[in-house]
């Protein structure tokens, strides 16, 4: 397979395509928004259920239950806040969607705060992303110009707001508990859960966080097709077309519509085009960095949640990165350390003394001074990491120390192996 | 399972054994209530939990539904369950506390032997248990610098294990909000805000929640090894909170004052005032060393059967009148003090013109419990007074026509209405004053025999607080040679002139003020040892305002 699926990109992909709010519409846009105030909040959930559409976040979490989960008649108010953070390395898929063909994205999000009964959504947005952040301002203030946000818009007596909220460039902040702090105005550091943002979440009221991708991803499920249509596009449980952010070494990067039983290997060699230079694949990162990374032999593979998982790997964000024989392993893990000890946030102790003696592991080997006991240390401390701290940025920055020392030892080697 | 259980609360199992838990408690909340100990550095109960430290991990090898749980818990965030069962000491939880420990001293100095938390420090404490004994750490830690960021408290940052409880101590209990977290990862530290030193009046109370030798009184720092302390439970007598303290001493050298949990008076808390007045107790320049006699107008140094003997013929020889008589005293006596200085009068004289300054004071009011711990009654035993009913005022009328009197016989127990002029000057016509107090002062210029009193680190007694909670002092160190505990002088005056008492101690008095004295009935002295107890019957207090607290 060859082709894209077009689905989210169906507007990016057409040359004449504006991104203005009369561009949007044309293209059938509003029209589920139209639907969804038609029905009750409670029907749209248990439609989104069964399109089985899994949080394109990371994380995988079927989106339907987590709105599900939202706690109802607490006497507060509800928010939906959508994660624009998208700060893992080599995603690249939100800014498309913001900078690009924002109301798809907005047009998501303002069915998912009818769906959870929100009446002020906010969009995190990395601060970084200074044309996406400009897009959505210019998107909002075309709705409410058009009455589609503020009062009663299209006349569902829904009263629903927007606030676009820029963030400081906190890697740690995409976590969904810091992402709160942080929109609350505190230090962005990551809550102890229980309890969960359904529960106690933006000033201690219900709250959903969900990925810029999953809410675009709702004028289709909530559209003429449905959630049917949604999960014919890929295997059992990994329903709908996702973004792949393809990098590195191939000779076409960039950010590719894909469904979900697409293998990876057609995704380095016919999307990708191949390796760049003629020259032979090593390895690919296959969901940003903090997934554990595999070898060349590895990647016939159909590239969705549960294959990967079955690998022992994950999708993540579907970040794909592909490096080529000459890559050197251990600077690229170094990039990677380096990486995790800039963005801990410190408040926990395996995460944030960890990640800094990693890096200082790492930085002895292509010093010249690595040896079999330090190899032997570099995965202990990995190890160590791994599944005790507060969020799930320690297990992001022990997953490819491990998997690089268990998957590359021989290159680590090389550094300090007398010839 | 049994059919129903003795509790009366649900219970869930640490280590085997049945531990009780208010719905709603998490496993370490219910642990250390019970007194079995799990290893812990940011949780503290009275402040937010944040679970960061990672030290507390327990294995849960029954949610309460047959299953474990994957990984390792931390205690301080996981809520208790009916039939769960925590195991705290099998290898896998040795090993988790293994590794955080390795962790937390990767960038942590290793100068126990300069650091002054020697010896009270947590980390230390775990390492030894827990650490390897040799660190794989083999480059330059972090350094962060030293940091003078308040009057009471000296921050050394590269001790901190960013646990973060100095920081939620200021947004969370004192509200003051003036220190907080900088930095992120493994820079993250702690420091005032914009380099402004703190000014919040608990301090103290910030050393004495950091689990290592990052935060440190000025105070004590330096003086002496925390191990060779001996410790005695107390009652400050700063003000009239009646916080429980311990007092911890070295050779009859008293070093610092430490706040005692006591849920009902102070919680965990004591303000830097209070922390002061150990200063007082090792005051020695102005302290009365042996009784005193006038002798041709001068004070000259008697022995304490030559004083006795002397009241006892002055008095013989006056036969004084009930309205003759007079006692004044300060509220910073005891309530068996009180007690006896009445009964004398009333025993031997009949008469019962007694008298302690009252003056009005403020409670502050705060939506910060520990803002309300500091009143403007700088006295420790007002409620005491009030519920002996001994009453006045340098400007009451029932004072004024006392003072009017032929006066014969003064008693002056402390250092009351010392500023009141007009009330000295009237009470210098007095035939016969004694003076029983700890420390010099204008009293003496005028009193014709000076018995030296004792201070309430070096005795036993009771005091009550502004609650009407009746609290006691333990003996900490031992008292200048040839002073008395204040009940004892009194109770020794009262054989002297006539009438035979045996009191063996403190406790025994009270034991009598508890049958004589309707406010007190019903307390025993062993009851008010532990946590204090409140009167049974109130007395009101006319001369408290209650005033809103400004942080």
């Amino acid at each position: 397979m060859t082709e894209e699926t077009l689905v989210l990109f169906k507007n990016i992909r057409n040359p004449k395509y504006d991104k203005s709010l009369a561009a949007y519409k044309n293209s059938g846009g509003f029209k589920s928004l139209k639907k969804v105030f038609g029905m009750k909040p409670e029907e749209v959930v248990q439609e989104v259920k069964e399109s089985g559409i899994r949080g394109r976040g990371g994380a995988g979490f079927p989106t339907g239950l987590k709105w599900g989960f939202m706690a109802k008649g607490t006497g507060k108010p509800s928010y939906l806040v959508a994660n624009a953070d998208e700060s893992e390395p080599g995603t690249c898929k939100d800014r498309e969607l913001m900078l690009k063909d924002p109301h798809m994205f907005l047009e998501g999000l303002m069915i998912g705060c009818y769906a959870i009964g929100c009446h002020h959504g906010y969009v995190y947005v990395r601060g970084e992303y200074f044309a996406s952040i400009k897009s959505l301002n210019v998107a909002v203030d075309e709705l409410y110009a058009d009455g589609l946000l503020g009062s009663d818009p299209l006349g569902s007596g829904f009263n629903l707001d927007i606030t676009i909220h820029t963030g400081a460039g906190a890697y740690i902040c995409g976590e969904e508990s810091a992402l709160l702090d942080s929109l609350e105005g505190k230090r962005g550091h990551p809550r102890v859960k229980p309890p969960f943002p359904a529960v106690s979440g933006f000033n201690g009221c219900p709250t959903s966080v969900n990925n810029v991708e999953t809410l675009a991803c709702m004028p289709f499920i909530l559209g003429d097709n449905g959630a049917e249509a949604f999960k014919s596009f890929g295997p059992q449980n990994n329903s709908g077309t996702h973004l792949v952010s393809l990098s590195g070494h191939v000779n076409r990067p960039g950010v590719y519509e894909l469904r979900m039983d697409v293998n990876m290997k057609d995704i380095i060699y016919e999307f990708g085009g191949g390796i760049s230079n003629g020259k032979k694949l090593k390895g690919v990162i296959p969901g940003g960095s903090s997934s554990p990374v595999m070898t060349a032999d590895e990647v016939d593979v159909l590239y969705n949640f549960d294959d990967l998982a079955k690998k022992g790997t994950m999708m993540g964000s579907a970040a794909l990165i592909v490096f080529d024989e000459d890559t050197d392993v251990v600077k690229l893990l170094h990039r990677i350390t380096r990486f995790y000890a800039h963005e801990s946030c410190g408040q926990c102790t395996p995460c944030r003394e960890g990640t800094h003696w990693s890096r200082q592991i790492v930085r002895d080997f292509l010093n010249g001074n690595g040896s079999d006991e330090k190899l032997e240390r570099l995965n202990r401390v990995g190890g160590n990491m791994m599944g005790t701290t507060l969020c799930a940025l320690g297990d992001a920055a022990a997953m490819p120390i491990q998997s690089f020392v268990k998957k590359f030892p021989e290159e680590f080697r090389k550094y300090y192996a007398t010839v | 399972m049994p059919l129903f259980n003795e509790f009366s609360m649900p219970v869930f199992h640490i280590d085997g054994e049945p531990v009780e838990y208010e719905p709603g408690e998490k496993i370490l909340s219910a642990a250390l209530r019970c007194g079995k100990i799990i290893p812990h550095y940011c949780y503290h109960p009275g402040m937010s939990v944040v679970a960061t430290c990672r030290m507390c991990l327990v294995d849960v090898v029954d949610l309460g539904n047959g299953r474990p749980a994957p990984k390792l818990q931390t205690a301080c965030s996981m809520d208790a369950a009916e039939g769960m069962k925590v195991e705290t000491l099998n290898p896998k939880v040795e090993e988790g506390r293994k590794l955080v420990n390795e962790f937390l001293l990767v960038n942590h100095p290793l100068d126990c032997p300069i650091c002054d938390q020697s010896g009270e420090c947590t980390l230390q404490d775990y390492a030894f248990e827990y650490g390897s004994g040799k660190s794989e750490m083999d480059y330059s830690k972090r350094v962060n610098g030293w940091r003078d960021i308040g009057t009471f408290v000296a921050l050394e940052r590269n001790r901190c294990i960013q646990c973060s409880r100095c920081d939620r101590f200021t947004r969370e209990i004192t509200g003051t909000n003036e220190f907080g977290m900088f930095n992120r990862g493994h820079e993250l530290t702690v420091d005032t805000y914009s380099d402004r030193p703190m000014t919040n009046k608990f301090q103290g109370n910030m050393a004495d929640i950091c689990p290592v030798g990052a935060i440190t009184e000025k105070e004590f720092r330096f003086k002496r090894r925390a191990w060779k302390l001996k410790k005695n439970r107390s009652i400050c007598t700063g003000c009239s909170t009646g916080c429980n303290i311990t007092i911890e001493h070295d050779r009859n050298e008293i070093f610092r004052l430490k706040p005692h949990e006591n849920q009902n008076v102070n919680k965990w808390w004591l303000c830097d005032e209070g922390r002061l007045t150990y200063r007082m107790m090792n005051e020695r320049k102005t302290r009365i060393h042996q009784p005193l006699g006038r002798v041709d107008g001068k004070l000259e140094a008697i022995s304490w059967e030559e004083a006795y003997a002397a009241i006892a013929e002055r008095v013989g020889d006056m036969s004084p009148l009930p309205e003759e008589v007079l006692a004044l005293t300060d509220t910073h006596a005891s309530n068996e003090e009180l007690f006896l200085l009445q009964k004398l009068l009333k025993d031997i004289f009949s008469a019962e013109n007694i008298f302690c300054p009252l003056p009005k004071w403020e409670q502050s009011e705060s939506e910060f419990f520990i803002n309300t711990l500091i009143t403007t009654d700088k006295t420790p035993n007002r409620a005491g007074a009030l519920a002996l009913k001994i009453k006045g005022d340098a400007t009451s009328a029932k004072l004024k026509k006392a003072i009017e009197a032929e006066l014969k016989v003064v008693f002056v127990l402390g250092n009351p209405f010392e500023a009141e002029v007009e009330v000295l000057e009237k009470i210098k016509k007095a035939q016969l004053v004694v003076h029983l107090g700890t420390f010099h002062n204008s009293w003496n210029d005028i009193a014709d025999v000076v018995l030296p009193g004792q201070y309430y680190s070096e005795k036993e007694g009771t005091f009550t607080n502004k609650d009407q909670r009746v609290q006691a002092t333990e003996v900490a160190v031992q008292a200048l040679r040839r002073t008395r505990p204040e009940w004892r002088i009194l109770a020794d005056l009262s054989s002297a002139l006539g009438q035979e008492s045996s009191y063996g101690s403190s406790a025994d008095v009270f034991n009598v003020m508890t049958k004589q004295v309707k406010a007190f009935s019903g307390l025993s002295y062993a009851e008010i040892c532990g946590s204090g107890k409140e009167l049974t019957q109130r007395t009101k207090d006319s001369g408290m305002k209650v005033v809103k607290a400004q942080t």
